[in-house]
């Protein structure tokens, strides 16, 4: 076997990694403004990366470079959902950028890059390739926020993000030093290993942990490390708002798995106690504060804080249930997500932005069918059935339940209540009152469509979840149990 | 106490007093002079670890490019520090305690005897044993992905810093020959007939 | 999977399909396209359950899960399938008759500016129906259960603007609210008992559980007779069985083709379905099968006096229903399942046949319903004449036609059986046959033969208890001098098609039916329960038993209903008129449906409002109001502002934030580990 070949797990990001630097180059060739060949070459690349993802997917777990590179059925699903969330974000903000003469070469190539630093994160398994792969992820994304140059508040939305960002990034390395400190390796199942069959010491161990789970919690946006989000959500331009609150999300969660559940399994008892705190104050803080804003994409950035301690709920519980479950939640939420943002620049416009609530007063005259699909994404962000939010709740609170933590269901479901009460609103604004503009609504045939499709898998998914809920449960399941 | 110990615990103090003052110094050129002398006593630690490739490295790269070039934007922005650290005397008890607390945590846990005896050990090499070619060597093998993605995080830091400051202004004033050599008259002479008057314009009348 | 596998799904899916394009898509296919898409759905639907009647004849059953919609714990959610004999029957009936009742949808809703939206309910009815005859657990057979309630609640107020139509839709809601409450509870029980909601599994050891006690605190009951005793509750409200009956004359408000698919012919027979269907849960409890067979008697009989009084000639048909409703229950009590279905095939076709008739002759009358003003029709409507003739004398039990075989089945039935509470049951069914052929035909003559009424002075269109509630403007009748005429071939072309099996299905397919086992494993008959096995012992040929039947009491007491139908209404007018004078206290209580409107209205509505302004006044606006939510609200408000006003937009409170998170874990960690 040829070396090559050798690396056939790898082939998607060896793929993405040519294709962003061609394009790199191609683009300072092209003249037209409007980056028509780019925008194709770009979607193509998602296109052929899902294609290379899906034909060397194997049974099992594929381990390479050193064991510093994991390839199992977790990551390839989680792989292709970021595709597919990157292409969706694309799609929904291109004429959003084009007006607002933001959508460059850079840009693209830039989403990319973060793509790239996604699927690092997804795939591995050894410390230092989950730092690097964080890190292209963050580095594309502080210079996305500040691409916006012109914008007092954009510019320092970035600013905030890479400061604090960098700060978080300084606790998680310090957390992993203390664990090589303790074990005397890096790689993820050699640290479980070591912590199973070895006697580091626990004291030093749990002290890098609390390291780690800070850093974790930062770049999940978990209460209290959620300061960054309200406002770099708020403060970027709307199309790179929906790159930060949606697939890297989905690395995120890869990147809890792989080190609290396959590298530290065994101190559990020690994380989980961590996370229910987190988890806690963020569907609390993040629910109670949403309700406070009048601006629709902060209320988006409470909503993100409040699910993803409902994801932290589900990776808690432990078993393939919570995170099977876990897993369901951040797929959905990604979803859910990319409709809420795909709907602010779908009615924005050049010189506007549809983001304060008073925007939606009365969308249901302006366009019924928008007004609709935005019912569908708010009643799935609030749980309410048939949608597919309620039963990701449903499947996170039942995997709590099953893990005997009824008092935190309780809380969460509390919580959830008092956070319906926010979507619920912009509701009844499209619905029941007047508009307070009447600039008839222009949308892209492309994006228009999309929108509808989500809007429409919102709900097909909610009445029938099942096989898509199957499909996390194997696939948490085999690349846990395979170890 | 052996003299290694010794030499590590004075140039650990000298990192903590520099990173102090990096932050507490009110001159901006000061504070990035306190830098350089931290990123030196850590050079010096690293020695004492045997890990000589790095501290020079670390010496070469951050003090002799990397802080260097961050002077020379210190010195040339204007940057009003007290501005900056509006507020900051006011939350300082309150961290100061919190520090305190924390520091007294990590003393706590890792300076216990227990932590210092499971640690894993750093091992020992002979005196010809070469840092540098053991790096390079692992570079290019057993580190070969890492290493390769460090490059592409390069590669977007650079792509990152070219797209937020290259800024084609429209004001700035720079030729292109290939216009001027494919310039015809046409574009530049225009023969306007004007017919020939009978009478003059109004002329300036009294 | 198989391809008979996607034949069951094509079956339900078809018509949904087709209620989607319709619902959705109406306005954009126009009327046309509408009425032709959904037929042509239904028609797949039926021709594939042809096939799939076929493979079962051939012996190949099926239950299995065709999706697993969710898992909560271990009970397991899910969409399947039981393909069985019993379940084909309905599947056949249920889409035949739906068939019929599209086609004859064109021409009765023709002028009608919700064509497409009824299209869209019945297609999606006829949906409902097949989920809930071929679920193959409880969950499912709920949620068809469910569907079909809220279709018929739909179609009931499909004229919404009509108030009558509102308060009758209502009423059907609530009185089937009722019956649903009982049916969730059993299937709760269920649920709690067995540990799983699917049919095979339930069934398989429900015997283990014979002698159990109801898991209930306080009471002790026989588990299987509370858990069939609650279900058959939801069965009482679907099926109309008596004292939940209330809503089915009501719902005539409706259009007649809705009447007929879901009032007469399919959904109101659901219960009796179900019954049927949980026949080894049913013969388990002997109280439990008195009981049915009691309700069911009740019903039977005294439903059916009711239709004597009935001038609408909806209504009429609408008490026969209830009292038909009624047999079938007593034959389920009388543990003949086989013939209790038998009946509920005979009685789709005959009734959705006299529904669609009683539709055309609205039609010719220009909507009107009041059989006093018509008569004489037979001259001018040929087809809907000969065609309701035939529907009337199966209803009856004509010997050879197909209600005969099946009504004198249950009353045979009824008598070998040895329950308590058989012998008024016995009473009730003998007796009803003289009421339902009196009714029948008092309403055949009145429609048919005699005086040509209309075009004269109407009556007052409706009696006197209707008044309070109803107002037919849309009513108008034709105009003097003008004449009916027969109405469209879409119209007359379904009574032919359904003419047909009304006459022959019985004769046809008796002795395969209850005596050739067809049913097979689908029905389960304990064996003390004798009544079929010596029905068997008597039955010699349909043909045997049509000569026998001339010679008995059902037969002659039938005949003495019609001949004292005739006397009076055709011979003597005046007699009637006369007996009403005579037993005006009789005819009050009658016309007055024995009250139960009134004292529903009194006891529970009434009692609902004053319970539910007590709650409104104190509990809602002073406690919830007041305190809880306008009260929460303030404090979530409060704490929302304090939340803000620490996202002060500053890094290093950020930042200080983070440190004092690390803070915080840490020394949870260190202390107290």
């Amino acid at each position: 076997m040829s070396f090559l070949s050798t690396l056939f797990p790898a082939y998607a990001e060896i793929f993405l990694l040519v294709m962003v630097s061609a394009i790199l180059i191609v683009d300072l060739f092209l003249t037209n403004p409007n980056k028509t060949v780019t925008y194709a070459l770009v979607q193509l690349t998602l296109l052929g990366c899902s294609m290379i993802t899906v034909s060397t997917h194997q049974h099992g777990v594929v381990y390479l470079f050193h064991n510093m590179f994991v390839d199992d059925l977790m990551s390839d699903v989680l792989k292709m959902l970021s595709y597919l969330s990157v292409s969706m974000m694309l799609v929904y903000s291109r004429n959003y950028l084009m007006v607002r003469g933001l959508f460059t070469g850079e840009f693209m190539a830039l989403t990319l890059f973060a793509l790239l630093g996604m699927m690092v994160m997804i795939s591995a398994s050894h410390f230092l390739t989950l730092y690097l792969g964080l890190e292209l992820l963050s580095l594309s994304l502080y210079a996305m926020v500040a691409l916006q140059r012109d914008s007092a508040i954009a510019t320092e939305a970035a600013m905030k993000y890479f400061i604090l960002g960098a700060l978080a990034s300084g606790l998680l390395l310090y957390g992993m030093s203390m664990f090589y400190g303790a074990t005397g390796t890096l790689e993820v199942a050699a640290v479980s290993d070591a912590i199973t069959h070895g006697v580091p010491n626990k004291a030093l161990l749990v002290f890098g942990l609390v390291f780690v789970v800070s850093g974790l919690a930062f770049k999940l946006g978990a209460v209290p490390f959620h300061m960054w989000v309200p406002d770099v959500y708020h403060g970027a331009p709307t199309a790179m708002t929906m790159l930060i609150g949606t697939a890297p999300k989905l690395a995120a969660f890869a990147f809890v798995m792989r080190i609290l559940v396959e590298g530290l399994q065994p101190l559990m008892v020690h994380w989980s106690g961590m996370l229910v705190i987190l988890a806690v104050l963020s569907i609390a803080v993040g629910n109670i504060t949403a309700i406070a804003q009048t601006n629709l994409k902060r209320m988006l950035a409470y909503s993100t804080i409040s699910h993803m301690g409902f994801l932290l709920l589900g990776v808690l519980s432990g078993g393939i249930d919570g995170y099977g479950a876990a897993m369901f939640y951040a797929a959905v939420y990604v979803l859910m997500s990319l409709g809420g943002f795909g709907m602010i620049m779908l009615l924005s416009r050049e010189g506007f932005e549809a983001d304060t609530l008073n925007d939606y007063k009365g969308l249901n005259q302006r366009s019924p069918w928008l007004a609709f699909v935005m019912l569908l994404l708010m009643f799935s962000m609030a749980g309410v059935p048939p949608m597919v939010g309620f039963y990701a709740k449903f499947s996170v609170l039942s995997a709590v339940v099953n893990a005997g933590h009824i008092p935190l269901a309780v809380i969460a479901v509390l919580f959830s209540l008092i956070g319906a009460f926010y979507y619920l609103r912009i509701v009844k604004l499209m619905y029941f009152d007047a508009p307070e503009s009447h600039v008839p609504i222009s949308i892209q045939p492309d994006s228009g469509l999309l929108i509808s499709m989500n809007g429409l898998a919102v709900l097909a998914l909610g009445i029938m979840p099942g096989t898509f809920m199957s499909v996390c449960a194997v696939a948490v399941q085999q690349s846990l149990l395979l170890h | 106490m052996s003299f290694d110990t010794l030499v590590f615990y004075l140039l650990a103090a000298l990192t903590v007093f520099a990173a102090l003052r990096v932050i507490t110094a009110r001159n901006p050129v000061h504070a990035a002079l306190f830098l350089v002398l931290a990123f030196f006593s850590t050079a010096g630690i690293w020695m004492l670890l045997e890990a000589e490739f790095l501290a020079i490295t670390l010496v070469l790269v951050y003090v002799g490019a990397v802080m260097v070039l961050f002077l020379f934007v210190v010195m040339m922005l204007d940057i009003n520090l007290v501005q900056l650290r509006e507020g900051f005397w006011r939350w300082f008890p309150f961290g100061v305690v919190l520090a305190a607390i924390m520091v007294f945590e990590m003393v706590w846990v890792l300076g216990s005897r227990q932590t210092v005896e499971t640690g894993a050990q750093v091992a020992k090499h002979a005196a010809d044993y070469s840092n540098t070619k053991e790096l390079g060597r692992l570079i290019y093998t057993e580190y070969v992905y890492p290493f390769e993605l460090a490059a592409v995080v390069l590669l977007v830091a650079i792509v990152a810093a070219i797209a937020l400051s290259l800024r084609h202004r429209r004001d700035s004033k720079s030729q292109d020959v290939a216009k001027q050599v494919a310039v015809r008259r046409e574009d530049r002479v225009r023969i306007v007939s004007v017919p020939s008057g009978k009478k003059a314009g109004p002329g300036i009348e009294d | 999977m198989s391809n008979m596998q996607n034949l069951y799904l094509l079956v339900p899916m078809a018509p949904l399909v087709g209620a989607i394009a319709a619902g959705l898509f109406g306005n954009m296919l126009g009327r046309t396209w509408t009425h032709r898409i959904t037929i042509l759905m239904v028609a797949v639907s039926f021709l594939a359950s042809l096939r799939i009647f076929q493979d079962v004849l051939d012996g190949h059953t099926f239950n299995g899960t065709v999706y697993q919609w969710m898992t909560s714990g271990d009970t397991r959610f899910e969409v399947g399938f039981l393909i069985d004999r019993l379940s084909v029957m309905m599947m056949l009936v249920v889409t035949f008759v739906s068939l019929m009742v599209h086609i004859y949808t064109i021409g009765y809703m023709r002028d009608d500016p919700g064509y497409q939206r009824f299209f869209s309910y019945i297609s999606l009815f006829t949906f409902s129906m097949l989920m809930l005859v071929m679920a193959n657990n409880f969950m499912q057979l709920f949620f068809g259960w469910e569907a079909v309630g809220l279709v018929s609640y739909l179609l009931i107020g499909f004229w919404y603007t009509r108030e009558t139509a509102i308060y009758a839709n209502l009423k059907a809601f609530l009185v089937n609210r009722v019956g649903d409450f009982g049916f969730l509870l059993g299937i709760g029980l269920v649920l709690m008992v067995f540990g799983t909601l699917d049919y095979a599994a339930v069934f398989a050891t429900a015997q283990n559980h014979a002698h159990d006690m109801a898991p209930i605190p306080g009471v002790s009951w026989n588990l299987m007779t509370a858990i069939c005793i609650l279900l058959f509750i939801g069965a009482m409200g679907k099926s109309a069985q008596f004292p939940l009956h209330v809503w089915l004359p009501d719902s005539m408000e409706g259009p007649t083709p809705i009447s007929a698919l879901i009032h007469a012919a399919t959904m109101v027979t659901a219960g009796i379905f179900m019954v049927a269907r949980m026949s080894p849960l049913f013969e388990l409890s002997d109280t439990a099968l008195s009981f049915v067979m009691i309700i069911g008697a009740i019903t039977a009989l005294f439903m059916g006096f009711l239709g004597i009084i009935q001038n609408d000639i909806k209504r009429v048909v609408a008490y026969s229903t209830l009292s038909q409703l009624g047999y079938m229950t007593v034959a389920l009590g009388a543990s003949a399942y086989s013939v209790a279905v038998f009946h509920l095939m005979t009685h789709a076709f005959f009734k959705a046949l006299l529904f669609l008739a009683a539709g055309s002759v609205i039609i010719a009358m220009h909507h009107d319903q009041d059989i006093r003003n018509m008569g004489g029709l037979k001259k001018y409507m040929p087809i809907t004449w000969i065609t309701s003739l035939i529907g009337s004398l199966a209803l009856i039990g004509t010997p050879f036609l197909s209600g005969f075989y099946s009504k004198d089945s249950i009353i045979e039935a009824v008598g070998l059986s040895h329950l308590p509470g058989s012998g008024f049951a016995y009473f009730a069914v003998v007796a009803g046959v003289f009421v339902t052929a009196f009714y029948s035909f008092r309403m055949y003559f009145l429609v048919f033969h005699g005086e040509e009424r209309f075009g004269k002075a109407h009556h007052a269109a409706h009696d006197a208890h209707d008044d309070a509630h109803a107002q037919h403007d849309e009513h108008h009748g034709l105009a003097p001098g003008q004449k009916p005429h027969e109405t469209p071939w879409v119209v007359w072309l379904p009574l032919v098609l359904l003419a047909i099996p009304s006459v022959l299905i019985g004769y046809v397919t008796i002795d395969p039916v209850l005596f050739g086992g067809f049913f097979r494993d689908a029905i389960y008959v304990a064996e003390h329960h004798q009544a079929m096995a010596e029905l068997k012992g008597k039955f010699h040929g349909a043909a045997a038993m049509a000569l026998h039947g001339l010679a008995t009491l059902p037969f002659w007491l039938a005949l003495g209903g019609v001949a004292t139908a005739w006397f009076f209404y055709m011979k003597r007018p005046d007699i009637p008129a006369a007996i009403k004078q005579r037993f005006s206290l009789v005819y009050a209580i009658l016309e007055r449906k024995y009250g139960f409107d009134e004292f529903n209205d009194w006891f529970f509505a009434g009692g609902a409002r004053d319970a539910s302004r007590f709650l409104w006044q104190f509990s809602d606006v002073k406690l919830i109001d007041g305190l809880m939510v306008n009260g929460s609200a303030r404090l979530v408000g409060m704490f929302s502002g304090v939340l803000r006003r620490l996202q002060s937009g500053y890094i290093y409170h950020y930042a200080f934030a983070m440190l004092i998170g690390v803070f915080v874990l840490l020394t949870i960690r260190t202390w107290f580990e």
